[in-house]
Protein backbone atom coordinates (compact mmCIF):
# COMPACT_ATOMS: atom_id res chain seq x y z
CA UNK A 1 0.00 0.00 0.00
CA UNK A 2 1.32 3.35 -0.97
CA UNK A 3 -0.98 6.45 -0.34
CA UNK A 4 0.39 9.79 -0.62
CA UNK A 5 -1.28 13.33 0.43
CA UNK A 6 0.75 16.35 -1.39
CA UNK A 7 -0.21 19.79 -0.14
CA UNK A 8 -4.36 18.64 -0.14
CA UNK A 9 -6.41 20.63 1.93
CA UNK A 10 -10.33 20.28 1.81
CA UNK A 11 -12.16 23.28 2.12
CA UNK A 12 -15.87 23.00 2.19
CA UNK A 13 -17.53 26.12 1.16
CA UNK A 14 -15.61 28.46 3.41
CA UNK A 15 -15.26 26.09 6.03
CA UNK A 16 -11.80 24.65 6.27
CA UNK A 17 -12.09 20.40 7.03
CA UNK A 18 -8.72 20.02 6.58
CA UNK A 19 -5.62 22.73 6.26
CA UNK A 20 -2.57 21.96 3.65
CA UNK A 21 -0.71 18.69 4.64
CA UNK A 22 1.66 16.15 3.03
CA UNK A 23 1.63 12.29 4.51
CA UNK A 24 2.61 9.47 3.08
CA UNK A 25 1.08 6.03 4.27
CA UNK A 26 2.17 2.13 3.92
CA UNK A 27 1.60 0.52 7.12
CA UNK A 28 -0.60 -2.50 7.95
CA UNK A 29 -2.51 -0.98 10.46
CA UNK A 30 -3.56 2.85 11.25
CA UNK A 31 -5.74 4.51 13.39
CA UNK A 32 -6.73 7.51 13.10
CA UNK A 33 -8.56 9.42 16.01
CA UNK A 34 -9.17 13.06 17.45
CA UNK A 35 -12.17 14.75 18.70
CA UNK A 36 -15.96 15.52 16.78
CA UNK A 37 -15.58 17.84 14.06
CA UNK A 38 -11.67 17.48 13.56
CA UNK A 39 -11.57 16.03 10.56
CA UNK A 40 -11.24 12.45 10.69
CA UNK A 41 -13.66 11.56 8.04
CA UNK A 42 -12.84 13.92 5.70
CA UNK A 43 -9.64 12.24 5.55
CA UNK A 44 -10.91 8.85 5.13
CA UNK A 45 -13.02 9.91 2.11
CA UNK A 46 -10.50 11.46 0.46
CA UNK A 47 -8.59 8.68 0.21
CA UNK A 48 -11.29 6.94 -1.14
CA UNK A 49 -11.97 9.95 -3.76
CA UNK A 50 -15.63 10.42 -2.42
CA UNK A 51 -13.71 13.87 -1.02
CA UNK A 52 -11.85 15.78 -3.27
CA UNK A 53 -8.82 17.37 -2.23
CA UNK A 54 -9.45 21.64 -2.79
CA UNK A 55 -6.07 21.91 -3.42
CA UNK A 56 -2.98 19.68 -4.07
CA UNK A 57 -3.44 16.08 -4.44
CA UNK A 58 -3.81 12.15 -3.38
CA UNK A 59 -2.65 8.96 -4.78
CA UNK A 60 -3.19 5.19 -3.84
CA UNK A 61 -0.55 3.03 -5.50
CA UNK A 62 -0.19 5.26 -7.84
CA UNK A 63 -3.51 6.08 -8.80
CA UNK A 64 -4.65 9.55 -8.91
CA UNK A 65 -8.20 9.83 -6.96
CA UNK A 66 -9.39 12.37 -9.07
CA UNK A 67 -8.30 11.29 -12.63
CA UNK A 68 -8.17 7.68 -12.08
CA UNK A 69 -11.70 7.82 -10.02
CA UNK A 70 -12.78 4.04 -10.34
CA UNK A 71 -9.69 2.17 -10.53
CA UNK A 72 -9.19 3.75 -7.00
CA UNK A 73 -12.32 2.30 -5.96
CA UNK A 74 -11.26 -1.00 -6.62
CA UNK A 75 -8.46 -0.84 -4.60
CA UNK A 76 -9.60 1.06 -1.92
CA UNK A 77 -13.15 0.01 0.12
CA UNK A 78 -14.66 2.13 2.51
CA UNK A 79 -16.74 1.08 5.59
CA UNK A 80 -19.05 3.46 6.82
CA UNK A 81 -20.34 4.77 10.14
CA UNK A 82 -24.00 3.64 9.15
CA UNK A 83 -23.71 0.20 7.25
CA UNK A 84 -26.96 -0.40 6.99
CA UNK A 85 -27.07 2.56 4.65
CA UNK A 86 -23.99 0.88 2.95
CA UNK A 87 -26.32 -2.61 2.06
CA UNK A 88 -28.27 -1.39 -0.97
CA UNK A 89 -30.14 -4.88 -1.26
CA UNK A 90 -32.71 -5.91 1.27
CA UNK A 91 -30.66 -9.38 1.98
CA UNK A 92 -27.47 -9.67 2.84
CA UNK A 93 -26.16 -13.07 0.33
CA UNK A 94 -28.10 -10.38 -2.39
CA UNK A 95 -26.59 -7.36 -1.81
CA UNK A 96 -23.12 -9.18 -1.54
CA UNK A 97 -24.38 -10.95 -5.11
CA UNK A 98 -25.11 -7.42 -6.31
CA UNK A 99 -21.86 -5.16 -5.88
CA UNK A 100 -20.31 -8.46 -7.78
CA UNK A 101 -22.28 -8.27 -10.56
CA UNK A 102 -21.75 -4.27 -10.94
CA UNK A 103 -18.09 -5.59 -10.78
CA UNK A 104 -18.91 -8.07 -13.76
CA UNK A 105 -19.13 -11.10 -12.15
CA UNK A 106 -21.48 -13.53 -14.07
CA UNK A 107 -24.30 -14.71 -11.21
CA UNK A 108 -22.56 -17.74 -10.67
CA UNK A 109 -19.18 -16.82 -10.04
CA UNK A 110 -20.56 -13.45 -8.01
CA UNK A 111 -23.01 -16.17 -6.07
CA UNK A 112 -19.70 -18.47 -4.83
CA UNK A 113 -17.75 -15.40 -4.06
CA UNK A 114 -20.88 -14.44 -2.01
CA UNK A 115 -20.45 -17.39 0.31
CA UNK A 116 -16.93 -17.48 0.41
CA UNK A 117 -16.55 -13.96 1.57
CA UNK A 118 -19.61 -15.09 4.00
CA UNK A 119 -17.34 -17.95 5.15
CA UNK A 120 -14.46 -15.81 5.75
CA UNK A 121 -16.37 -14.27 8.38
CA UNK A 122 -17.71 -16.88 10.00
CA UNK A 123 -21.37 -15.47 9.51
CA UNK A 124 -22.44 -17.67 6.41
CA UNK A 125 -25.97 -17.55 8.61
CA UNK A 126 -26.39 -13.88 7.71
CA UNK A 127 -26.35 -14.94 4.55
CA UNK A 128 -30.83 -15.26 4.06
CA UNK A 129 -31.07 -12.28 6.62
CA UNK A 130 -32.87 -9.07 6.11
CA UNK A 131 -30.64 -6.09 6.48
CA UNK A 132 -33.24 -4.65 8.42
CA UNK A 133 -33.22 -7.34 11.41
CA UNK A 134 -29.61 -7.16 12.06
CA UNK A 135 -28.09 -6.17 15.11
CA UNK A 136 -25.61 -3.35 15.14
CA UNK A 137 -22.49 -6.16 15.31
CA UNK A 138 -24.27 -8.44 12.83
CA UNK A 139 -24.45 -5.07 10.08
CA UNK A 140 -20.97 -4.08 10.56
CA UNK A 141 -19.96 -7.84 9.42
CA UNK A 142 -21.97 -8.02 6.83
CA UNK A 143 -20.83 -5.01 5.52
CA UNK A 144 -17.13 -5.76 5.82
CA UNK A 145 -17.92 -9.13 4.11
CA UNK A 146 -19.81 -7.09 1.13
CA UNK A 147 -17.11 -4.20 0.79
CA UNK A 148 -14.11 -6.91 0.65
CA UNK A 149 -15.90 -9.44 -1.46
CA UNK A 150 -14.61 -7.58 -4.38
CA UNK A 151 -10.82 -8.05 -3.24
CA UNK A 152 -10.15 -4.25 -2.51
CA UNK A 153 -6.70 -3.85 -0.91
CA UNK A 154 -7.09 -1.35 1.29
CA UNK A 155 -10.47 -1.14 3.74
CA UNK A 156 -11.12 2.21 5.36
CA UNK A 157 -13.18 1.79 8.83
CA UNK A 158 -15.00 4.85 9.78
CA UNK A 159 -16.09 4.00 13.52
CA UNK A 160 -16.75 1.02 13.09
CA UNK A 161 -17.20 -0.35 16.93
CA UNK A 162 -19.20 2.79 17.48
CA UNK A 163 -22.67 1.60 19.26
CA UNK A 164 -21.78 -2.02 19.85
CA UNK A 165 -22.17 -4.53 22.89
CA UNK A 166 -19.20 -5.86 24.00
CA UNK A 167 -19.85 -9.23 22.45
CA UNK A 168 -19.90 -7.81 18.85
CA UNK A 169 -17.65 -5.21 19.72
CA UNK A 170 -15.13 -8.46 20.21
CA UNK A 171 -16.37 -9.84 17.24
CA UNK A 172 -15.60 -6.37 14.71
CA UNK A 173 -12.03 -6.15 16.45
CA UNK A 174 -11.18 -9.86 16.17
CA UNK A 175 -12.46 -9.70 12.10
CA UNK A 176 -10.25 -6.12 11.54
CA UNK A 177 -7.32 -7.92 13.42
CA UNK A 178 -7.37 -11.11 11.20
CA UNK A 179 -7.64 -9.41 7.96
CA UNK A 180 -4.98 -9.87 5.55
CA UNK A 181 -5.79 -6.19 3.71
CA UNK A 182 -4.05 -3.29 4.93
CA UNK A 183 -6.38 -1.52 7.16
CA UNK A 184 -7.02 2.41 7.93
CA UNK A 185 -9.65 2.94 11.02
CA UNK A 186 -11.50 5.61 12.50
CA UNK A 187 -11.92 5.17 16.18
CA UNK A 188 -13.18 6.75 19.01
CA UNK A 189 -12.50 3.40 20.66
CA UNK A 190 -8.74 3.88 22.30
CA UNK A 191 -7.88 0.19 22.69
CA UNK A 192 -9.37 -1.01 19.49
CA UNK A 193 -5.67 0.78 17.85
CA UNK A 194 -3.40 0.43 20.61
CA UNK A 195 -1.72 -2.29 19.00
CA UNK A 196 -1.24 -0.68 15.64
CA UNK A 197 1.62 0.18 13.54
CA UNK A 198 0.85 3.83 13.12
CA UNK A 199 -1.79 6.04 14.81
CA UNK A 200 -2.66 9.90 13.50
CA UNK A 201 -4.19 12.62 15.67
CA UNK A 202 -6.54 14.91 14.19
CA UNK A 203 -6.90 18.08 15.43
CA UNK A 204 -9.35 21.17 14.17
CA UNK A 205 -8.23 20.20 10.68
CA UNK A 206 -4.84 19.28 11.26
CA UNK A 207 -2.69 16.14 11.84
CA UNK A 208 -1.18 17.45 15.28
CA UNK A 209 0.26 13.68 16.01
CA UNK A 210 1.86 11.34 14.05
CA UNK A 211 3.78 7.90 16.05
CA UNK A 212 3.16 5.46 17.59
CA UNK A 213 -0.25 4.46 19.13
CA UNK A 214 0.78 4.92 23.09
CA UNK A 215 2.18 7.89 22.78
CA UNK A 216 -1.19 9.41 20.50
CA UNK A 217 -3.20 8.69 22.93
CA UNK A 218 -1.80 10.68 25.22
CA UNK A 219 -1.46 13.38 22.60
CA UNK A 220 -5.21 12.73 22.57
CA UNK A 221 -6.26 12.54 25.89
CA UNK A 222 -3.68 16.20 26.45
CA UNK A 223 -5.80 17.62 23.97
CA UNK A 224 -9.03 16.62 25.07
CA UNK A 225 -8.24 17.50 28.56
CA UNK A 226 -8.81 14.05 30.07
CA UNK B 1 -42.94 -1.15 11.87
CA UNK B 2 -42.35 -1.06 8.33
CA UNK B 3 -39.25 -2.61 7.38
CA UNK B 4 -39.18 -4.32 4.10
CA UNK B 5 -42.17 -3.72 1.02
CA UNK B 6 -40.75 -6.66 0.07
CA UNK B 7 -43.14 -9.12 2.41
CA UNK B 8 -41.51 -13.10 2.37
CA UNK B 9 -44.34 -15.88 1.13
CA UNK B 10 -45.41 -18.02 -1.40
CA UNK B 11 -48.28 -16.94 -2.74
CA UNK B 12 -50.00 -17.30 -6.49
CA UNK B 13 -48.68 -13.55 -6.73
CA UNK B 14 -45.05 -14.26 -5.55
CA UNK B 15 -44.44 -17.14 -8.11
CA UNK B 16 -45.41 -15.21 -10.90
CA UNK B 17 -42.35 -13.66 -12.85
CA UNK B 18 -41.76 -9.96 -12.09
CA UNK B 19 -41.98 -9.28 -15.69
CA UNK B 20 -45.42 -10.43 -16.12
CA UNK B 21 -46.73 -8.62 -12.60
CA UNK B 22 -45.16 -5.57 -14.20
CA UNK B 23 -47.12 -5.81 -17.26
CA UNK B 24 -50.48 -6.60 -15.65
CA UNK B 25 -49.97 -3.02 -13.70
CA UNK B 26 -49.27 -1.46 -16.90
CA UNK B 27 -52.12 -3.25 -19.13
CA UNK B 28 -54.94 -3.05 -15.83
CA UNK B 29 -54.08 0.43 -15.96
CA UNK B 30 -54.57 1.73 -19.31
CA UNK B 31 -57.80 -0.56 -19.51
CA UNK B 32 -58.96 1.44 -16.68
CA UNK B 33 -57.85 4.73 -17.94
CA UNK B 34 -60.09 4.00 -21.42
CA UNK B 35 -63.23 2.73 -19.81
CA UNK B 36 -65.61 5.40 -18.36
CA UNK B 37 -68.04 2.69 -16.64
CA UNK B 38 -68.69 2.94 -12.83
CA UNK B 39 -69.22 -1.04 -12.77
CA UNK B 40 -66.08 -1.79 -14.53
CA UNK B 41 -63.80 0.62 -12.14
CA UNK B 42 -65.73 -0.52 -8.90
CA UNK B 43 -65.50 -4.68 -9.56
CA UNK B 44 -61.46 -3.60 -10.95
CA UNK B 45 -60.72 -1.86 -7.36
CA UNK B 46 -62.94 -4.63 -5.36
CA UNK B 47 -60.74 -7.40 -6.48
CA UNK B 48 -57.54 -5.47 -6.55
CA UNK B 49 -58.18 -4.71 -3.07
CA UNK B 50 -58.96 -8.42 -2.02
CA UNK B 51 -55.71 -9.18 -4.06
CA UNK B 52 -53.51 -6.64 -1.23
CA UNK B 53 -55.69 -7.89 1.41
CA UNK B 54 -55.07 -11.20 1.08
CA UNK B 55 -51.53 -11.28 0.82
CA UNK B 56 -49.73 -12.40 4.31
CA UNK B 57 -49.87 -8.87 5.78
CA UNK B 58 -51.01 -8.04 8.68
CA UNK B 59 -54.49 -5.81 8.15
CA UNK B 60 -53.03 -2.58 10.10
CA UNK B 61 -49.52 -2.74 8.37
CA UNK B 62 -51.45 -3.30 4.81
CA UNK B 63 -53.52 -0.14 5.71
CA UNK B 64 -50.34 1.99 7.04
CA UNK B 65 -48.11 1.11 3.75
CA UNK B 66 -51.17 2.69 2.00
CA UNK B 67 -51.94 5.90 4.33
CA UNK B 68 -50.74 8.40 2.35
CA UNK B 69 -51.23 7.42 -0.64
CA UNK B 70 -54.86 6.84 0.23
CA UNK B 71 -55.01 10.04 2.06
CA UNK B 72 -54.00 11.68 -1.72
CA UNK B 73 -56.65 9.74 -3.36
CA UNK B 74 -58.67 10.72 -0.90
CA UNK B 75 -58.21 14.64 -1.28
CA UNK B 76 -58.25 14.22 -5.08
CA UNK B 77 -61.78 13.00 -4.67
CA UNK B 78 -62.56 15.65 -2.66
CA UNK B 79 -61.65 18.21 -5.46
CA UNK B 80 -62.95 16.17 -7.87
CA UNK B 81 -66.86 16.11 -6.58
CA UNK B 82 -66.33 19.81 -6.58
CA UNK B 83 -64.74 20.41 -10.02
CA UNK B 84 -66.52 17.60 -11.53
CA UNK B 85 -69.88 15.46 -10.78
CA UNK B 86 -69.90 13.37 -7.92
CA UNK B 87 -70.20 10.46 -10.36
CA UNK B 88 -66.92 11.00 -12.46
CA UNK B 89 -65.36 11.81 -8.84
CA UNK B 90 -65.99 8.02 -7.68
CA UNK B 91 -65.12 6.96 -11.04
CA UNK B 92 -61.83 8.00 -11.21
CA UNK B 93 -61.35 7.40 -7.32
CA UNK B 94 -62.41 3.79 -7.89
CA UNK B 95 -60.22 3.57 -10.90
CA UNK B 96 -56.84 5.40 -8.82
CA UNK B 97 -58.06 2.71 -6.30
CA UNK B 98 -57.63 -0.04 -8.12
CA UNK B 99 -54.56 0.81 -9.88
CA UNK B 100 -52.96 1.42 -6.32
CA UNK B 101 -53.86 -1.98 -4.49
CA UNK B 102 -52.49 -3.89 -7.30
CA UNK B 103 -49.66 -1.97 -7.86
CA UNK B 104 -48.74 -2.18 -3.84
CA UNK B 105 -49.70 -6.62 -4.47
CA UNK B 106 -46.94 -6.40 -6.61
CA UNK B 107 -44.78 -4.85 -4.66
CA UNK B 108 -44.96 -6.58 -1.99
CA UNK B 109 -44.14 -9.73 -3.90
CA UNK B 110 -41.91 -9.10 -6.37
CA UNK B 111 -38.21 -8.95 -4.80
CA UNK B 112 -36.18 -6.09 -5.29
CA UNK B 113 -33.57 -7.81 -7.12
CA UNK B 114 -36.06 -8.87 -9.54
CA UNK B 115 -37.72 -5.82 -10.28
CA UNK B 116 -34.07 -4.35 -11.14
CA UNK B 117 -33.23 -7.00 -13.11
CA UNK B 118 -36.15 -6.76 -14.81
CA UNK B 119 -36.15 -3.36 -15.44
CA UNK B 120 -33.14 -2.98 -16.24
CA UNK B 121 -33.97 -5.73 -19.33
CA UNK B 122 -37.26 -4.39 -20.52
CA UNK B 123 -34.86 -0.90 -20.94
CA UNK B 124 -32.15 -2.27 -23.03
CA UNK B 125 -33.91 -1.00 -26.20
CA UNK B 126 -33.90 2.42 -24.96
CA UNK B 127 -30.28 2.11 -24.09
CA UNK B 128 -29.43 1.15 -27.41
CA UNK B 129 -30.79 4.15 -28.90
CA UNK B 130 -28.72 6.10 -26.03
CA UNK B 131 -31.59 7.48 -24.17
CA UNK B 132 -31.41 5.78 -20.75
CA UNK B 133 -28.79 3.99 -18.87
CA UNK B 134 -30.97 1.05 -18.11
CA UNK B 135 -28.68 -0.36 -15.08
CA UNK B 136 -29.13 3.29 -13.69
CA UNK B 137 -32.91 3.25 -14.01
CA UNK B 138 -33.14 -0.73 -12.48
CA UNK B 139 -30.47 1.21 -9.42
CA UNK B 140 -32.74 4.00 -9.11
CA UNK B 141 -36.12 1.98 -8.63
CA UNK B 142 -34.18 -0.29 -6.49
CA UNK B 143 -33.26 2.33 -3.99
CA UNK B 144 -36.91 3.85 -4.08
CA UNK B 145 -38.24 0.69 -2.79
CA UNK B 146 -35.41 -0.38 -0.59
CA UNK B 147 -35.14 2.56 1.21
CA UNK B 148 -38.81 3.81 1.46
CA UNK B 149 -39.53 2.11 4.96
CA UNK B 150 -36.33 4.07 5.93
CA UNK B 151 -38.65 7.53 5.28
CA UNK B 152 -41.21 5.87 7.45
CA UNK B 153 -39.20 5.10 9.88
CA UNK B 154 -37.82 8.97 10.03
CA UNK B 155 -41.26 9.84 10.23
CA UNK B 156 -42.06 7.42 13.10
CA UNK B 157 -39.31 9.04 14.59
CA UNK B 158 -40.03 12.76 14.22
CA UNK B 159 -44.10 11.55 15.89
CA UNK B 160 -42.01 9.81 18.88
CA UNK B 161 -39.50 12.84 19.25
CA UNK B 162 -42.58 15.10 19.26
CA UNK B 163 -44.28 13.20 21.53
CA UNK B 164 -41.36 12.77 24.04
CA UNK B 165 -41.31 16.82 23.95
CA UNK B 166 -44.96 17.30 24.56
CA UNK B 167 -45.66 19.05 21.43
CA UNK B 168 -48.06 18.26 18.90
CA UNK B 169 -47.21 16.53 16.17
CA UNK B 170 -48.22 18.29 12.84
CA UNK B 171 -47.49 16.37 9.79
CA UNK B 172 -46.99 19.59 8.10
CA UNK B 173 -44.43 20.75 10.09
CA UNK B 174 -42.52 17.71 10.16
CA UNK B 175 -42.44 17.70 6.58
CA UNK B 176 -39.40 20.19 6.54
CA UNK B 177 -37.05 17.82 9.09
CA UNK B 178 -38.19 14.84 6.77
CA UNK B 179 -36.89 16.04 3.50
CA UNK B 180 -33.69 16.97 5.45
CA UNK B 181 -33.13 13.73 6.97
CA UNK B 182 -34.19 12.15 3.74
CA UNK B 183 -31.40 14.22 1.61
CA UNK B 184 -28.74 13.28 4.13
CA UNK B 185 -29.68 9.75 3.63
CA UNK B 186 -29.21 9.95 -0.06
CA UNK B 187 -25.84 11.85 0.47
CA UNK B 188 -24.51 8.55 2.51
CA UNK B 189 -26.60 5.98 0.42
CA UNK B 190 -24.71 7.96 -2.73
CA UNK B 191 -21.39 7.69 -0.91
CA UNK B 192 -22.05 4.09 -0.73
CA UNK B 193 -22.58 3.68 -3.96
CA UNK B 194 -19.59 5.26 -5.41
CA UNK B 195 -17.38 3.85 -2.89
CA UNK B 196 -18.75 0.16 -3.90
CA UNK B 197 -18.20 1.10 -7.39
CA UNK B 198 -21.64 0.39 -8.21
CA UNK B 199 -22.26 2.16 -11.13
CA UNK B 200 -20.67 3.00 -14.76
CA UNK B 201 -19.51 -0.08 -15.39
N1 LIG C 1 -20.22 17.93 3.37
C1 LIG C 1 -19.83 18.87 4.25
N2 LIG C 1 -20.22 20.15 4.10
C2 LIG C 1 -19.81 21.10 4.97
N3 LIG C 1 -19.06 20.87 6.05
C3 LIG C 1 -18.65 19.61 6.25
C4 LIG C 1 -19.02 18.55 5.38
N4 LIG C 1 -18.46 17.40 5.85
C5 LIG C 1 -17.78 17.74 6.97
N5 LIG C 1 -17.89 19.07 7.21
C6 LIG C 1 -17.26 19.79 8.31
O1 LIG C 1 -15.88 19.50 8.31
C7 LIG C 1 -15.39 19.30 9.62
C8 LIG C 1 -14.77 17.91 9.74
O2 LIG C 1 -15.79 16.93 9.62
P1 LIG C 1 -15.52 15.38 9.71
O3 LIG C 1 -16.81 14.69 9.42
O4 LIG C 1 -14.36 15.05 8.90
O5 LIG C 1 -15.16 15.21 11.26
P2 LIG C 1 -14.88 13.89 12.09
O6 LIG C 1 -13.53 14.06 12.71
O7 LIG C 1 -15.13 12.70 11.29
O8 LIG C 1 -15.95 14.00 13.27
P3 LIG C 1 -16.78 12.85 14.05
O9 LIG C 1 -15.86 12.28 15.09
O10 LIG C 1 -17.89 13.62 14.67
O11 LIG C 1 -17.24 11.87 13.04
C9 LIG C 1 -16.58 19.49 10.57
O12 LIG C 1 -16.52 20.80 11.08
C10 LIG C 1 -17.78 19.33 9.65
O13 LIG C 1 -18.84 20.15 10.10
MG1 LIG D 1 -16.58 11.14 11.35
Amino acid sequence: MDIRFSDCSVKFKTHVALHPFSLVLSERRIGIIGLNGSGKTTFAKLIDGLVKPTSGTVTVNGLDTVKDAKAVLSVAGFIFQNPAQQLIMPQVMEDIVFGLKAHGLGPAEAEARARAALARFGIEALGPRRVHELSGGELQLAAIASVSATGPDILIFDEPVNQLDLKNRRRVVEAIHALPEHAIVISHDLPLIEDFDRVLVFHEGRIVFDGLPAAAIKHYREIAGC
Amino acid sequence: MLTSLYVEGDTFLHRQRPGAKLALILVVGLALYVTESLTVQAVAAVIAAAIYFSLPIPFREAIYRLKPVLFTIAVLGLINIWLLSPHEALVSTLRLLAVVFLAAAVTATTRIADFMETITWALQPAEKLGIVRAADVGLALGLVLRFLPDIFAHYEGLKHAHAARGIAFRPLRALGPLIILTLKDADAIADAIDARGIRGR
